[in-house]
């Protein structure tokens, strides 16, 4: 097992294991750079995890306390679990749900495209769509995405049935979509056995996740050290401003402090700007790398909603991927819709338990009794649309401090109109494809916790308009990056895990290439 | 409703078997006769479905019970809570009506005592296996070999999508 010492100022810390902090741990490794890997949660295996829904959300989740204000109905309906992100090896990537979709260009021209809207902070990107592909190319291979590199799609189960159905009636193009799930061994992966569990940590290894992809071939190099149990508090800089250690606390409660020669936040949007803005020193009396003010700002969380839909027979949405279903119609911005930015339409299905916990967290009688009732008979889906950026829903510290001494962060976030138009138009549309497939009554679930968090530490072209530069560093300290979503400069309307890939595999070779040249 | 047959993850422990009499209170280590047929009382009417039986219902109620002896905030909102259902008209909760029941909650609706009794009544209810099968949801599957061969494309009464959709 590879070591390094705490006095090594030759290693890159990286502070989380997911989506961004795992792959990117591995592509600089296998470019023979030296990782510290920092990862709060425990190394849990496949054996661990359980095919049981609070099983899972309470063995994987980080359950820390947050509080949260605003507009938003989440802060009514979770106040305390606004946001829904894993703490364990593998961070996030032990849940999701595998949907890999590419931003299109306009999504990545946001302002230019949608142009002037009042109350938002939209952004153009500062990359292209042309300078993101190469790198989604090797990111989809690297995940076994479906109908990517001649893998298969995944097959029809009875859920998606509903929605094809449904779609195909209303004349929307409706397909099973691309996951990083595999249809056929991929990569000493297995098929899929369709156990509907992807969410709870997938004890079969047929989804990718840097738990079982990416950490054992960048242990594999003998240039990577995982440190579990590592929970990460603070970020020290030297006389020149630029970063020097990682403070972090062991399993036993002892704090360490790493010496590093670069550091890479990567504990998914809500810790990463949290421990900047902890992060205070007299050259940054606001927090780390937060001289504009943009750190834990423009919170981004996309419009998640979904309709259930009772039917006069069985569907056993459980049974299955459960996020098997495309519809792209939306995706393209456009006017005469009324509002700015697009949405995905996808599949979903959840296990009784969640059903009824999300459907409509408050609800009970005898009304919801009978519709949970006939979960047997019912179908879901789903969308995930762009939200628009605003200075004011943020991340920020309260004045209470968590086991470790650090301020519990508060997620503030307000509707914009905007939001509130693309959200109604979105129910219509999914509950008018339940309809057509023969739909009962439909019923419109609230978004649950946000598990899309972006933005919140974001690239921009001018040091003026967001934190990190268009290599995710940090414009005000030099060698100090971010690989998680709080880097996006906008949300666009996909689910994030792609680009957060994408972006880091880009990122080891802008690191390396810096490296080489004696620059980092 | 189609025959199913609900699992719970091997790794989990099974339900925990209670007395079919009113005996099942001695098995709380919390909550007296009075708190917990009270409660037993309020999940059923939050939560109607009269084709359980009682024990899902008092299974609900043990869960409560362990949650409240471990933490002591939670056990003094439980009794809050039994406390403003008990009060709020001349009858204690469980003898009232279902009419009045709903009454009743309804005026406790935005308190937080009652979100706490509502939300767990959610997470521990319908978690339970014998609702499981009762309501066709199948649970684990795993270790049954997923359900790539049991049925996760059976549903027969829409057209089949073209392959490779």
């Amino acid at each position: 097992m590879t070591a390094y010492s705490l006095d090594d100022d030759g290693v890159v810390v990286i502070i989380g294991s997911g989506a961004g902090g795992g792959t990117l741990a591995h592509e600089l490794a296998r470019r023979g750079i030296d990782v510290v890997l920092l990862e709060a949660g425990k190394h849990l295996t496949a054996e661990d995890f359980v095919n049981d829904e609070w099983g899972g959300y309470e063995m994987l989740s980080w359950l820390d306390k947050r509080t949260s204000s605003g507009t938003w109905r989440v802060a009514k309906d979770h106040p305390l679990t606004p946001s829904w992100s894993c703490q364990v090896v593998g961070g996030t990537t032990t849940h999701w749900s595998a949907c890999c979709y590419r931003f299109i260009a306009d999504e990545l021209r946001a302002r230019t495209v949608y142009g002037e809207i009042p109350g938002t902070t939209l952004i153009d990107w500062p990359i292209t769509l042309d300078e993101l592909n190469p790198y989604y190319d090797l990111a989809e291979a690297k995940m076994g995405v479906t109908r990517t590199n001649g893998l298969p799609a995944l097959p029809a189960n009875n859920n998606f049935k509903v929605m094809h159905a449904g779609a195909t009636a209303l004349g929307l193009n409706v397909t099973t979509g691309r996951h990083a799930i595999n249809t056929i061994p991929y990569d000493g992966r297995p098929a899929t056995i369709q156990d509907g569990f992807t969410i709870t940590g997938d004890k079969t290894g047929a989804r990718w996740s840097t738990l079982n992809v990416e950490l054992p071939k960048g242990l594999a190099t003998g240039k990577l050290e995982l440190r579990a149990q590592s929970r990460a508090v603070f970020i020290e800089h030297d006389a020149a401003g630029k970063a020097s250690a990682v403070l972090y606390v062991d399993a036993e409660g002892v704090t360490h402090r790493q010496k590093a020669r670069a550091v890479v936040l990567a504990g998914n949007c809500v810790e990463s700007s949290r421990l900047l803005l902890h992060s205070k020193s007299a050259r940054f009396p606001d927090g780390l790398a937060n001289g504009y003010g943009h750190v834990g700002r423009h919170y981004l969380r996309h419009l998640i909603q979904t309709v259930w839909s009772t039917f006069d027979k069985p569907v056993h949405m459980h049974r299955g991927e459960i996020m098997g279903g495309m519809i792209d119609d939306f995706v393209r911005h456009d006017p005469a819709r009324g509002y700015a930015g697009g949405f995905y339409i996808e599949m979903n299905s959840m296990g009784l338990p969640t059903t009824a916990a999300f459907m409509e967290p408050g609800w009970w009688g005898r009304d919801f009794a009978s519709v949970i009732e006939q979960y047997a008979n019912m179908a879901g889906i789903f969308m995930s649309g762009e939200d628009m950026p605003q200075a004011d829903n943020r991340i920020t510290l309260t004045d209470e401090l968590d086991a470790y001494g650090v301020p519990v962060a508060n997620i503030h976030y307000d509707d914009h109109p905007n939001d509130l138009k693309m959200r109604s138009h979105g129910y219509k549309v999914l509950t008018s494809i339940h309809k057509a497939a023969g739909a009962k009554r439909s019923v419109e679930a609230p978004a649950y916790p946000a598990s899309h968090n972006l933005g919140s530490n974001r690239m921009a072209a001018k040091a003026e308009d967001g934190v990190l530069d268009g290599n995710c560093r940090a414009w005000e300290v030099p060698n100090l990056f971010i690989a998680d979503g709080s880097n996006f400069a906008t949300g666009g309307a996909c689910n994030p895990t792609l680009t957060i890939v994408a972006l880091a595999i880009r990122q080891a070779d802008f690191m390396a290439r810096q490296m080489a040249a004696g620059e980092l | 409703m189609s025959a199913i047959t609900a699992h719970k993850d091997p790794k989990l422990p099974p339900p925990v078997a209670l007395p079919e009499d009113a005996s099942w209170v001695g098995a709380l280590s919390l909550f007296d006769a009075q708190a917990a047929e009270t409660l037993v009382a309020v999940v059923r009417t939050l939560y109607p479905h009269d084709g359980l039986p009682e024990r899902i219902y008092r299974r609900t109620v043990f869960h409560f019970d362990a949650m409240a002896s471990k933490a002591p905030a939670a056990a003094q909102v439980f009794a809050e809570f039994i406390d403003m259902a008990d009060s709020a008209l001349p009858l204690p909760f469980r003898e009232l009506s279902e009419g009045y029941r709903v009454q009743v909650l309804k005026t406790l609706e935005a308190s937080a005592p009652f979100r706490l009794v509502q939300r767990s009544a959610v997470r521990f209810l319908y978690d339970d296996v014998e609702v499981w099968q009762a309501f066709g949801y199948e649970g684990a599957s795993v270790h049954l070999g997923g359900y790539v061969n049991r049925g996760f494309n059976d549903l027969d009464w829409l057209p089949d999508p073209p392959a490779g959709v």
